[in-house]
């Protein structure tokens, strides 16, 4: 270990000794700044209005050809005047409509109806993370939505917003509860781990941490810790590109195994001052209940398991001894779960400026409810400033962002969810005569008492970046972009003592606060040099780059006991008892050197070379440092523009292929030291400290080989655009934590596994115009992905930890589950088959049959009409997957919990063919080990596919003389709304069982534009 | 000409920046991704080359016992489940968690209980050979501090081996901390488990001080590890060991002395106590109190079996002073109230003993009884029931003193780390004690399954225990 570093703790001082080699350079070459003479002509005063057709367009910029400082920017009426001479050229331009090129031919009228500028697809620029390309040169796999998308979708997380609109990238909800988060993959699981195949998160060139912040002990309410990406504002984002291929993702080395996903916000625009308020309200509901037994079914059912297990009433079998009520009908769901949440959403922004310096300040707040019974409530306010300048000849750009989130959450202690489908139907009424909460003489649990707990969280971000650029030469220009982060996260969960049976007699020095205090702290600089220059047909490009990085992150969870008074809870000094459960912190330091080469010949044929060298303080001091690189390359056949042969039919062709590494540290940090940790228990006035885990100090990099084929083609002049991809992601050498036995001590060892995991597939997508008309508009986007996964070698598998849970030539999603053979018609009990015939059926020996859980093919299908005034926009989700059926989180039928009603075709009677064998108590040992390996068998997994219209949204702009002056737009949005299904639970893609699943919303929404 | 010598410069000026920046670059790249270990937490070398970093080490596994896994004697302890398991205690809860399948004799190599009671076992053992391996290893821990505490950890391998023998059957026997053996471990048989258990309390027993670390007997010494011995000498049939083993303790009367009075004996400062646990904060009392005395009926988990608390002989003072009950209505249920206190006081009064002098009382009149001393089997015999106002056992065949030891053990140490089924399952009595009396009870249930992801996860185990 070198403790001593020049750069250890002067970061600072390298930062300004580049910012030096930028400006050492800038007298010698200022010199050559070209000026050009101004010709003296008569000038006139020309003036104008801009339309689409149908509405004025305010913010459009019209220029005098050839001539700089001469430009003017259209009103809200769409108006403008400048003053030109009679044969000049206006230059009228604006984002999303094609410039067009206006003689003025002595005019002192011109107005100008812009054409939307659909045919340039090709000329789209592409965010690749350090450097962005033509959507036509694009060497590398690239999926993007832009703020048109995420906008119409009534969602507060950015992930949500992507749902079905990409190829190959799969996300599903983990929650319906403000705050959680989202499970992501872009082309399947790449490792072995199930906790390290999130993407790296880059917000405008800054990493994002997305590791959950909190922790589980007081985060029970959620299936797993608070989200960070919550933070983002979708409001604020320009757009979201995700990198998949080696080509994209190889600059990103280490971190670029799992994809990329690079999120921009909205920048500043040029023009005149614009004022925007958008206002939203909504509700949300549960999408649909499950079918459960009313209380003479549910008594039935109670009735006949005694029988069959040949026993009495138990004393403390309260539903069908007579204890409780058995005449009174409640249906849970309905009641703890059947509430409306409501949305509410106000963003303002003000932005504008002129062609050398932008602004753009904008604030946002958002408030939902929840369906639980109470007042629960989750708040998000946000404010984002952007300025971007620069110099007056050009060569000096500065871009910086700066947002703050502020989120408050206040759910309850637990998800109601996991009790409501278990309780009795008969079980008695939540409140007593006085309005207490009713315990009926201690023989039940009140659901209404876990409510008594309040999950809080308080988190504070800050994301900031500015990027630096100065152009030396023409050719050469010296970036340097800086970015930092701070995210500060207080959750607490309370268990007071009202949440007790007051028979206990529990008081208030039995209430248990949990508090959590994390707090996440980043920087990084990356100095760049871009480079280009054309040598007749071939344009090169080159950047060269390098990365340092900290992520400081501490943790410090307490739990405090003993209050005077349930009052003073969040009082952590009222406690008798504070404890420090864990007091942690991690840095994670990360450095490298990155380079591209690009070349363009006869803008037909692309080669695109990336690398980058990595260092990574997770790993051991023997493997700190690890090289990645991709050659990407294309080949453009055929291009409208170039080929002089008009043909009818097709309008571009682009054969597109690359092959290279990348890696991935998403191991944690510290694993391969050697430690004793704090345990926070005291024995006899010691405090303990307790092994941290099983160490090895020899793990090193995973290398993951991706290679991609694709093909994209337009026709009819790219009214119909399809790609076509083929990839193939290999993974090796992976750093996973191997399962181990009780027996180490550990559940698990950080290691290289010497096994080959294979992830390949097709993505599809079509885009076609179907109208293009000036009144009507037709879009439909589809995309499909048909992703495959495969262990493809796993030396010694049968000697692992593995060797019960994987399969060489099968996915990495299966899970190996008895075999279901029926039920015995004599004994009506599940069967299973005997693999070994040894007579007994045990685990693992014939718990193999193979199931895969993976879905066969996933996508979207995205349509958007116009039609005068009005937008229509609709997008359908599909996946063809497997799930639990819905009894898997109901237990044994027949005990003392609700059940679906189609358990009710059961096996009764010597020679009854049904569906579910017979009812017990679970006093009938043999019964419930039947039931406990129907749950791990394939009779349990059911078809879960689905067709489901995840997102609607209805648009009405009100003619712009209504309000003078005002652009305002109306609409309606639906998330969820439709889900055509064979499968019977909650929600086929749900994959969490007893929580919330994700609810249906509508909102409604008005925008005005000043 | 011109150009070409402007592009030259140009291309100077580029290769310029790439060296400066690869020099930056290269710089820094062996230190800046270097990391020191984070606060917080410490080397495993350091933290036994010092007494007070070896001792917090040691105190954990003490303080892991305490709080986690089958010998708290608290609701998710061996003490309740076991004690459901057989016919001391009965069900009432209204949850259906896992007491109930202890309770139906329904568990399965699934049960989170059963499950987690292995793994916290195991992880303890780990703590355990942890502390072995860096205190051997230590150059500079004083000889009689690493005698202690390598005497301690050697004491607690053996104590969660031999439990995990009793409710698993042949379970591999741990001894050190490489993973890779741990991996693939295989089960031992049920006498090698035996003679490594004994082997190593020996050693522990040798290593451990005379005296107590503190008054309030909370960590081992010689006579804890030689209490362990003589119940393990019984179980393992070492008559004379076991005598012998137990004769260690009763015949240190000044350190044990003998306690008349029933409702003294759980106390925290109690004379016939051999090893307790220290609570975690001061006010904190016993687990078994915590979890055992009812305040309202019905119960939220279990309470004693009316049976059981109806087969006390007419005048047994521990009918009187041990058992509690509540009633509501008609309905009457009755609680284990050896320890008194259920809630926090300001000073703590009780803690959760482990090892008290009636079993090696017990555990002598047995041995003896065993090996032909019949007088002295029942003099040991008497000490107990006398202490429990009854009179001299009528007993007089060596069967007959037998069996009224297991009977006496019965009503003497219910409720304190399932003694009944460990007591049933020794004696061969568990079917014919248990059957008819609990509906679900199967001969193969006199073991526990090995969880199922074990199984898993190392073949070695295999097979699974017959019945699951």
């Amino acid at each position: 270990m070198n403790n001593f570093s020049f750069y250890k703790d002067g970061k600072g001082l390298y930062c300004l000794f580049f910012i030096w080699l930028c400006f050492s350079f800038s007298s010698l070459y200022s010199k050559n700044t070209v000026r050009h003479s101004t010709i003296f002509t008569q000038q006139h005063q020309i003036q104008g209005t801009i339309t689409d057709g149908i509405n004025p367009l305010p913010g459009v910029t019209i220029a005098v050809k050839n001539k700089i400082n001469n430009a003017a920017i259209s009103d809200y009426s769409g108006q403008y005047t400048l003053s030109a001479s009679a044969t000049d050229t206006l230059i009228v331009s604006f984002i999303g409509f094609k410039t067009t090129l206006v003689p003025i031919k002595g005019r002192k009228t011109v107005d100008v109806q812009l054409i939307y500028d659909t045919t340039t697809l090709q000329e789209v620029r592409v965010n690749a993370g350090y450097y962005s390309v033509k959507e036509s040169e694009r060497t590398g796999s690239i999926a993007q939505i832009t703020s048109k998308d995420i906008e119409k979708q009534p969602v507060t997380n950015v992930l949500a917003a992507m749902q079905g609109r990409m190829a190959g990238v799969n996300i599903t909800q983990t929650t319906g509860v403000a705050g959680g988060g989202f499970d992501i993959q872009i082309r399947g699981r790449n490792s072995i781990r199930s906790d390290g195949n999130a993407p790296l998160y880059i917000i405008d060139g800054v990493p994002y941490s997305s590791q959950t912040v909190g922790s589980s002990r007081s985060t029970v309410v959620l299936p797993s810790a608070s989200d960070p990406l919550n933070s983002i504002n979708p409001a604020d984002i320009e757009s979201i590109e995700v990198l998949k291929d080696a080509d994209a993702t190889a600059i990103y080395g280490s971190r670029g195994a799992n994809g990329v996903v690079l999120i921009t916000t909205k920048k500043g625009k040029e023009g005149l001052t614009r004022y925007t308020v958008d206002v939203r309200q909504g509700i949300g509901k549960v999408t649909n209940f499950m079918d459960l037994l009313k209380t003479d079914q549910y008594l039935e059912m109670r009735r006949e398991a005694f029988a069959n297990d040949g026993i009495d009433y138990g004393p403390s079998d309260y539903d069908v001894n007579g204890t409780w009520d058995q005449s009174r009908y409640t249906n849970w769901q309905k009641e703890l779960l059947g509430g409306m949440a409501s949305y509410t959403d106000i963003q303002a922004s003000l932005s504008g400026g002129s062609s050398k310096t932008q602004f753009l300040i904008s604030s946002a707040f958002h408030k939902e409810t929840t369906v639980f019974p109470g007042d629960y409530h989750y708040n998000k306010a946000n404010v984002r400033f952007n300025l971007n300048h620069q110099s007056e000849d050009g060569r000096f750009q500065i871009n910086t962002t700066a947002g703050f989130t502020a989120q408050k959450n206040n759910q309850p202690g637990i998800d109601l969810s996991q009790f409501v489908v278990l309780l009795a139907p008969n079980a008695p009424s939540l409140y007593d005569e006085s309005g207490n909460l009713n315990w009926e003489n201690s023989t039940w649990e009140n659901p209404l008492s876990y409510l008594e707990g309040k999950y809080k969280t308080a988190t504070n971000d800050l994301i900031a970046n500015t990027m630096l650029s100065y152009a030396i030469l023409p050719s050469l220009t010296a970036k340097a972009s800086l970015g930092f982060t701070n995210t500060n996260h207080n959750e607490t969960r309370t268990q007071p003592s009202t949440m007790f049976d007051p028979a206990y007699q529990l008081g208030s020095e039995y209430s248990i606060i949990t508090a959590t205090n994390t707090q996440r702290q980043s920087w990084i600089i990356e100095p760049q040099i871009e480079w280009q220059k054309s040598y007749g047909k071939l344009k090169t490009q080159a950047l060269l780059g390098s990365t340092f990085q900290k992520l400081s992150g501490s943790q410090l969870i307490q739990e405090a006991t003993g209050f005077t008074s349930n009052a003073l809870i969040y009082s952590l000094s009222s406690a008798t008892l504070l404890k420090a459960i864990a007091d942690n912190e991690s840095i994670y330091k990360y450095q490298a050197v990155f380079a591209r080469l690009n070349f363009v010949f006869n803008e037909r044929y692309i080669l695109n070379l990336t690398g980058r060298r990595d260092g990574s303080s997770r790993f051991g001091s023997r493997n700190q440092f690890a090289n990645f690189g991709a050659v990407g390359g294309a080949w453009i056949f055929f291009n409208k523009n170039q080929t002089k042969t008009n043909n009818p039919v097709i309008s571009f062709g682009k054969l597109r292929a690359s092959y290279g590494t990348t890696g991935s540290d998403q191991i944690g940090d510290y694993q391969f030291m050697d430690t004793y940790s704090t345990a926070s228990t005291n024995y006899g006035g010691v405090t303990g400290i307790a092994p941290t885990r099983l160490f090895n100090a020899d793990f090193a990099w995973e290398i993951n080989k991706k290679a991609e084929a694709a093909i994209e083609l337009g026709f009819f002049r790219d009214r119909i655009f399809f790609t076509g991809a083929w990839y193939q992601n290999r993974s090796s050498n992976q750093l996973v934590g191997i399962p181990l036995p009780g027996t180490t001590g550990f559940p698990s060892i950080q290691s290289n596994l010497d096994a080959s995991v294979q992830n390949s597939g097709v993505e599809l997508t079509l885009r076609t115009v179907n109208f293009e008309k000036e009144s009507f508009k037709w879009i439909t986007n589809f995309n499909i992905s048909f992703a495959k996964n495969k262990l493809l070698s796993f030396p010694n598998l049968k000697g692992s930890t593995y060797q019960n849970q994987f399969v060489i030539g099968a996915p990495l999603t299966i899970i190996k589950a008895y075999h279901y053979t029926g039920i015995d018609a004599q004994t009506g009990i599940y069967q299973f088959e005997d693999i070994n015939n040894d007579g007994r059926i045990t685990s693992p020996e014939d718990k193999q049959t193979v199931v895969d859980f993976s879905p066969d093919f996933f996508g979207g299908l995205q349509n958007q009409i116009n039609w005068r005034r009005w937008q229509v926009d609709f997008l359908l989700q599909f996946s063809k997957q497997k799930n639990y059926s819905e009894e898997y989180s109901l237990g044994l039928p027949g005990a003392k919990s609700n059940q679906t009603t189609r358990i009710l075709n059961r096996w009764q009677n010597s020679g009854d063919n049904a569906e579910f064998q017979r009812f017990s108590t679970s006093a009938d040992g043999e019964v419930l080990d039947a039931s406990d390996k129907y749950f791990n068998s394939d009779g349990i997994i059911t078809d879960a596919s689905y067709i489901r219209l995840k997102n609607i949204a209805i648009s009405y702009t009100l003619p712009e003389d209504w309000i003078k002056g005002v652009r305002c737009r109306l609409s309606f949005e639906g998330q969820n709304l439709l889900t055509f299904t064979p499968y019977k639970g909650n929600d086929p893609a749900f994959k969490f069982a007893g929580y919330l699943p994700p609810l249906k919303v509508f909102t409604t929404g008005l925008n005005l534009t000043f | 000409m011109e150009t070409k010598l402007y592009l030259r410069k140009q291309i100077t000026l580029f290769k310029r920046i790439i060296i400066s920046l690869l020099v930056i670059s290269g710089y820094s790249c062996e230190s800046f991704v270097e990391v020191n270990s984070p606060s917080g937490q410490l080397s495993t070398e350091a933290v036994f080359e010092d007494k007070g970093t070896a001792n917090a080490a040691v105190s954990n596994i003490y303080a892991s016992l305490r709080d986690s896994g089958m010998l708290t004697g608290n609701s998710v302890s061996i003490t309740t489940k076991m004690g459901a398991y057989t016919d001391e205690l009965n069900f009432y809860g209204i949850s259906s968690g896992t007491t109930l399948n202890f309770y139906n004799n329904t568990l399965l190599p699934t049960n989170p209980q059963v499950v987690s009671w292995w793994k916290t076992a195991y992880s303890q053992i780990y703590a355990a050979n942890s502390v072995i391996q860096g205190v051997t290893a230590s150059a500079t821990l004083a000889t009689t501090d690493k005698n202690q505490f390598i005497g301690e950890a050697l004491f607690i391998r053996s104590l969660l081996h031999f439990y995990l023998l009793n409710l698993y059957g042949d379970v591999p026997y741990v001894t050190a901390t490489n993973y890779k053996q741990n991996t693939t471990i295989g089960r031992s048989s049920t006498n090698l488990l035996y003679s490594k258990i004994i082997e190593d309390l020996q050693t522990s027993h040798a290593l451990l001080p005379e005296s107590y670390l503190s008054a309030d007997r909370t960590r081992a010494n010689k006579a804890v590890a030689m209490a362990l011995l003589a119940r393990v000498y019984l179980y393992s049939k070492a008559w004379a060991e076991a005598a012998n083993a137990a004769s260690y303790l009763l015949n240190n009367t000044a350190t044990y002395k003998w306690e008349n009075d029933l409702n003294k004996i759980f106390l925290k400062g109690s004379t016939v106590t051999i090893w307790q646990y220290k609570p975690g904060v001061e006010g904190q009392n016993s687990a078994e109190g915590g979890s055992m005395i009812l305040l309202t009926g019905p119960p939220a988990d279990v309470a004693l079996n009316p049976n059981f608390v109806n087969a006390f002989e007419i005048g047994d003072q521990r009918r009187q002073k041990w058992i509690g009950s509540v009633s509501k209505g008609t309905s009457t249920w009755y609680f284990a109230a050896k320890y008194k206190v259920k809630l926090k006081t300001a000073t703590s009064t009780e803690y959760s003993i482990i090892f008290r002098l009636a079993e090696q009382y017990l555990i002598r009149a047995e041995a003896r009884a065993q090996q032909g001393d019949l007088i002295g089997a029942k003099e040991d015999l008497n000490k107990i029931r006398q202490n429990a106002g009854l009179g001299n056992t009528p007993a007089v065949s060596q069967q007959e003193i037998l069996e009224a030891v297991i009977r006496e053990r019965r009503f003497e140490l219910f409720t304190e780390s399932a003694h009944r089924f460990f007591d049933l399952k020794r004696t061969g009595q568990l079917d014919s004690q248990l059957t008819g009396v609990k509906n679900g009870w199967n001969s193969t249930d006199n073991l526990l399954p090995v969880p199922e992801s074990e199984l898993t996860l190392n073949p070695n185990l295999l097979p699974q225990n017959l019945g699951y």
